[in-house]
């Protein structure tokens, strides 16, 4: 059991429209249907893994059968965690049949084990789920919208507005308060008679107050 | 960590921050968070987040259907990136549509979009969970939030204000990139906003229960040179300014 804990060893190096898949997948309509969209290729002793995807993903499938049988997939699932550094992907069949087994399961491997789990109808819908993240693992990440540097946002309107957000100050005083102090924290730092050179007494008070106020 | 602090801990309620959109689509979800899983639930306007459920972690609900085509993909990519602008950690809960009454069950029609958007999700780190109704998500609600308790995450201020409190929240929610949580751990943990300001960085951290990145963002901006040049056009000259200019 422990020897079949190790995980392939160039598992990092899967190239690029690449999957290298468990020998024992051959001829079943998962492999068909990963056949032509991506290049696949199967090998012997994946151990726990089933499909290998580039950079270090990798997928484990746990069927219907598995999910009904019970413990066993739990045991090779927290094996693998254990195991291995590999970004885990965790394809469960979601049937009618197993259906009343997903909740536990979702607790069990997202937030017990911290892994990624997508439910898939059968082995027609992995095929189909695992093309797409093969390509989205080949693409570059700049193409994924949530992998994108966000641009900075416009720094000298945001301190304005945020001088604004003080009781008792429009857009004219926040300029004239920011032209003379400069920043926000030249501003909270100021005396009543600084802030009395740029705005009106009472103004000046209720700034100094606002930002001295303690609960 | 002695025993008695262990137990405070677990006495004290979870809370979760939920935003007022939420009434109208998840009034179940919001129902079932306080009734069953007996969670303080604070309902507000968090602009634009679903569910704030620790100082890090925040919640995304979509519907099914919303994932299996293009006409949401602009609106929700534009969502999550201002999540991520907020938060170290996104989940996106996956909802089940709902099934009109007399509308035969539905099976989901999987599309190459979905399992695009879902792959774009794994890539990113973004986590997802499936919820088959309201309740559901509910108690996928809890489970996060009890997991971001042990992680020392936890919502741990009261999640609402005093009322001469309520401008400090506006200042704070005004710097770029702060989530409410974030401006309402300013609010309860600073004694001013001038103290605020005066912090260092390992104390806006601490306070504000944010990252040693943000906690830099924060501290920049707060003494970031101001310069009238480099506003937009529209914020500098005339237009919209020349009535406020008469009003002050």
């Amino acid at each position: 059991m422990a020897a079949g804990v190790s995980v392939r060893a160039g598992a990092a190096g899967v190239p690029y429209g690449h999957v290298v898949g468990s020998e024992k997948w051959r001829g079943s309509r998962l492999v068909r249907g990963l056949q032509g969209p991506v290049r696949l290729i199967l090998e012997e002793d994946l151990a726990l893994v089933d499909f290998h995807l580039p950079h270090g993903t990798c997928v484990l499938y746990v069927s219907e059968a598995d999910v009904v049988a019970g413990n066993g997939f739990r045991r090779r699932l927290a094996q693998f965690r254990s195991a291995s550094n590999l970004n885990g992907i965790v394809m469960v069949e979601r049937t009618t049949t197993s259906d009343q087994y997903f909740p536990a399961m979702q607790n069990f491997v997202v937030l017990e084990l911290g892994m990624t789990l997508l439910p898939v109808a059968n082995q027609e819908e992995a095929s189909q789920l695992i093309i797409q993240l093969v390509h989205e693992q080949s693409k570059d990440r700049t193409s994924n919208p949530f992998l994108r540097k966000q641009c900075s946002q416009l720094t000298h309107a945001s301190i304005l507005r945020t001088v604004q957000q003080i009781p008792g100050v429009g857009k004219t005083k926040a300029l004239l308060l920011l032209q003379r102090f400069g920043s926000i924290h030249q501003l909270c730092n100021a005396s009543v008679q600084e802030l009395e050179q740029v705005v009106g007494q009472t103004v000046a008070q209720q700034i100094y107050a606002f930002f001295t106020q303690t609960n | 960590m002695p025993a008695s602090s262990r137990l405070l801990e677990t006495e004290a309620p979870l809370c979760i921050l939920v935003d007022s959109r939420e009434i109208s689509s998840g009034s179940e979800i919001i129902s079932s968070l306080k009734a069953v899983h007996e969670i303080k639930v604070q309902v507000c306007s968090l602009g634009g987040c679903d569910y704030i459920v620790s100082n890090r972690l925040v919640v995304e609900r979509k519907f099914q259907s919303e994932l299996l085509n293009n006409t949401n993909r602009s609106k929700l990519i534009q969502r999550i990136q201002h999540l991520q602008s907020m938060f170290e950690r996104i989940c996106v809960i996956v909802e089940k549509d709902r099934i009109k009454a007399g509308e035969a069950l539905r099976q989901l029609h999987r599309t190459k979009h979905y399992d695009g958007m879902l792959s774009a999700f794994v890539r990113a780190g973004i986590r997802i969970l499936f919820s088959s109704c309201q309740e559901e998500t509910a108690k996928l609600l809890k489970d996060l939030a009890l997991v971001e308790r042990r992680k020392k995450a936890a919502i741990a201020v009261p999640p609402e204000v005093s009322s001469p409190k309520q401008d400090a929240l506006r200042f704070y929610l005004s710097i770029p990139n702060i989530s409410h949580l974030t401006a309402l751990n300013m609010c309860h943990r600073f004694g001013s906003v001038k103290m605020m300001a005066n912090s260092s960085l390992k104390d806006i951290a601490a306070g504000a229960q944010v990252s040693q990145q943000k906690a830099e963002e924060i501290y920049r901006y707060i003494r970031y040179g101001f310069d009238p040049q480099m506003l937009p056009e529209n914020l500098n000259t005339n237009g919209k300014s020349s009535t406020s200019m008469a009003k002050c």
